[in-house]
């Protein structure tokens, strides 16, 4: 009996670790988005399905690379802080990058590496963590379709909303000229009916 | 089966073939066996459900009810893991004995973990990051496998790990070069140690043994740090430690399909000679601009220096019994590595040498045994290295053709002669 008290208080320990992670994860992200700057990052056309967790649209972002002078400093995968500011047509834009955290208030992003090329003038190019937007299975495939047409069609304008915070981001939405993703695939949806 | 021979029991006994003592005795013996495969298919069964209604569990929120709100969708998020929970708490307090409740609901936790984690990296739009994912999810899961007692869940994380290690080792370029796959690795040693200990025979023990040691086989290669080359050293030397292993006592003394370290240990082996008989792969070998880092102190060279230490141990213990007078040429071949790197490309011609021994030896011991299987094993053995061959060397194709053909007679002929020697025996 001892032993099974014994056995039933290690395995509640184990269930609060169990609770905790997914519970930090939701605490994480629900904080960037309550309380973090937004950015805009405008969209490049693109693609999916992830049998773990559905049906998603892939992001790709038009301000993905920054041109630095000596390229030998830097090795793809490493981690990087990327300071962001915003351009004159309200897009987010890629400062400057640097192996240590910004400490002033600037709105900067904690990415990795993609890769180096010296084939456009000794760029770096990154990997932003908030490229897959999750969808309704239902929708997604319109909302793929929309971002396609959105991205090739050069007078409209796609854009994700994203809330960062101490170099972490989350997507708040992808919006096509204004106007939220999921209400374009709802109505495409409807009007396909 | 069984219910043919209870069918036939009465007309046994009426034909004076066995006494009702004896029918009686069938009767207990297969009414006992069938209880135990009934509890194994229950036990499968219990599995395979527990497999399926978690994956269903996952699909069905993956769906992505957007009609939801994030909050809502988080709540739900957290069902897979808590239904699994509420079933261990359960089976802990009530069921502790019952291995069919232990394994099935701790197999459902583990998805769960899994489930409810990928759902809110949904919700959220993480993409995250696999590895991390992965460790999280082997980590958080790795205690119900002592708490549970539980090796269905040891499996998976056998499966988890590996796949982690070939994920940031092999698959992510540039490699990210961590050792916390060992780590997690020693997080499974005393259940299989347990495993052996108390449950040699049982199904359980059979897939650990085959898991661990393939598991090790994959991700040795992860220590390659620029020197690739000297693995092959390291994998030599792993081999013999396997073969070892499955020379001693403990594995020696179990059905072979127990004894995945002796199979996997030979044919290794056999592998690597192979490999070692090509006279370019020596001047691979020695092609200094090859090595990125100084030799002594790669991972490498000191992986393959342990190993090699460890085999050589091995080694003495197994034969110090006997004081080295019965030992086969596959035990001494990692001590070979050594000489054979000293010796260039001459090396290829010894590795020749050193393959066609085992093969004729196999041969030979087939036939004092009587076994066809290690005659044929040998044999084939022997036409591989001449096939080896013809990628490296200028015969003719006469010559070709000629050793080909006696290589079917031999096939044939010793075949012939063993078959009718077990007939002459039979007489």
């Amino acid at each position: 009996m001892k032993n099974k008290n014994i056995l039933l208080i290690l395995f509640l320990f184990v269930v609060m670790a169990q609770l905790f992670v997914p519970s930090q994860m939701i605490y994480n992200q629900e904080d960037i988005l309550n309380t973090g700057k937004i950015v805009k990052f405008q969209c490049e056309p693109i693609d999916p399905n992830d049998p773990f967790r559905g049906k998603y649209i892939t992001l790709k972002f038009k301000e993905s690379a920054i041109k630095v002078k000596n390229l030998k400093e830097w090795n793809s995968n490493e981690t990087i802080f990327a300071k962001i500011e915003t351009s004159k047509d309200g897009f987010a834009k890629i400062k400057s990058i640097s192996r240590t955290e910004p400490t002033d208030n600037s709105i900067y992003l904690k990415l990795k590496i993609n890769y180096i090329t010296e084939y456009e003038g000794n760029k770096i190019y990154l990997d932003f963590p908030f490229n897959h937007f999750y969808m309704n299975e239902n929708k997604a495939k319109n909302a793929e379709k929309v971002y396609t047409e959105s991205t090739i069609d050069t007078t409209k304008i796609a854009y994700a909303l994203i809330a960062t915070k101490n170099g972490e981001a989350v997507i708040k939405d992808v919006l096509i000229d204004n106007i939220s993703i999921k209400e374009l695939a709802k109505a495409n949806n409807n009007i396909n009916k | 089966m069984s219910s043919n021979i209870l069918n036939e029991l009465p007309v046994l006994l009426k034909a004076n073939v066995i006494n009702e003592e004896t029918a009686q005795k069938i009767k207990e013996h297969y009414s006992k066996n069938s209880d135990y495969n009934q509890n194994k298919l229950f036990m499968i069964f219990g599995i395979l459900g527990a497999i399926l209604s978690g994956l269903g569990i996952i699909l069905i929120l993956a769906h992505n009810w957007d009609d939801l709100s994030n909050t809502t969708k988080s709540i739900i998020s957290f069902l897979p893991l808590l239904i699994g929970q509420l079933f261990c708490g359960y089976t802990i307090l009530k069921k502790s004995e019952n291995p069919i409740w232990r394994e099935s609901s701790s197999v459902f936790l583990f998805f769960g973990i899994g489930a409810s984690i990928s759902l809110i990296a949904q919700i959220y739009n993480i993409s995250g990051d696999l590895n991390s994912f992965i460790v999280t999810w082997m980590l958080l899961s790795l205690p119900l496998v002592y708490l549970l007692r539980t090796s269905i869940v040891s499996l998976l994380y056998i499966v988890g790990i590996t796949y982690y290690c070939c994920n940031s080792n092999y698959f992510t370029y540039p490699k990210e070069q961590t050792y916390l796959f060992w780590l997690l690795f020693l997080g499974i040693i005393p259940h299989y140690y347990q495993l052996l200990t108390t449950k040699p025979q049982s199904n359980f023990t059979l897939f650990h043994n085959w898991f661990l040691a393939i598991s090790i086989m994959i991700t040795l290669g992860s220590i390659g740090d620029g020197n690739e080359k000297l693995l092959y050293l390291s994998y030599m030397c792993l081999f013999a430690i396997y073969y070892f292993i499955g020379r001693n006592s403990f594995f020696e003394n179990q059905k072979l399909k127990f004894n995945s370290y002796r199979i996997i240990g030979k044919l290794g082996t056999l592998i690597i000679l192979f490999v070692y008989t090509f006279k370019s792969f020596w001047e691979f070998f020695h092609k200094n601009e090859l090595y990125k880092n100084p030799i002594i102190t790669s991972p490498e060279f000191i992986i393959a220096s342990i190993l090699t230490i460890i085999a050589a141990i091995l080694f003495y213990k197994k034969n110090n019994k006997t004081n080295f007078k019965d030992f086969g040429i596959l035990e001494i071949i990692f001590l070979l590595n050594i000489l054979l790197i000293l010796m260039g490309e001459f090396a290829a011609i010894i590795a020749n040498g050193i393959v066609l021994a085992i093969g004729l030896l196999e041969i030979k011991r087939g036939n004092q045994l009587n076994d066809l299987r290690i005659l044929n094993f040998g044999l084939l053995i022997i036409t591989l290295l001449i096939t080896c061959r013809f990628f490296d060397t200028d015969f003719s194709f006469i010559v070709r053709g000629i050793l080909f053909i006696s290589l079917g007679l031999g096939f044939f002929l010793t075949n012939y002669v063993m078959l009718k020697k077990r007939n002459r025996n039979e007489k």
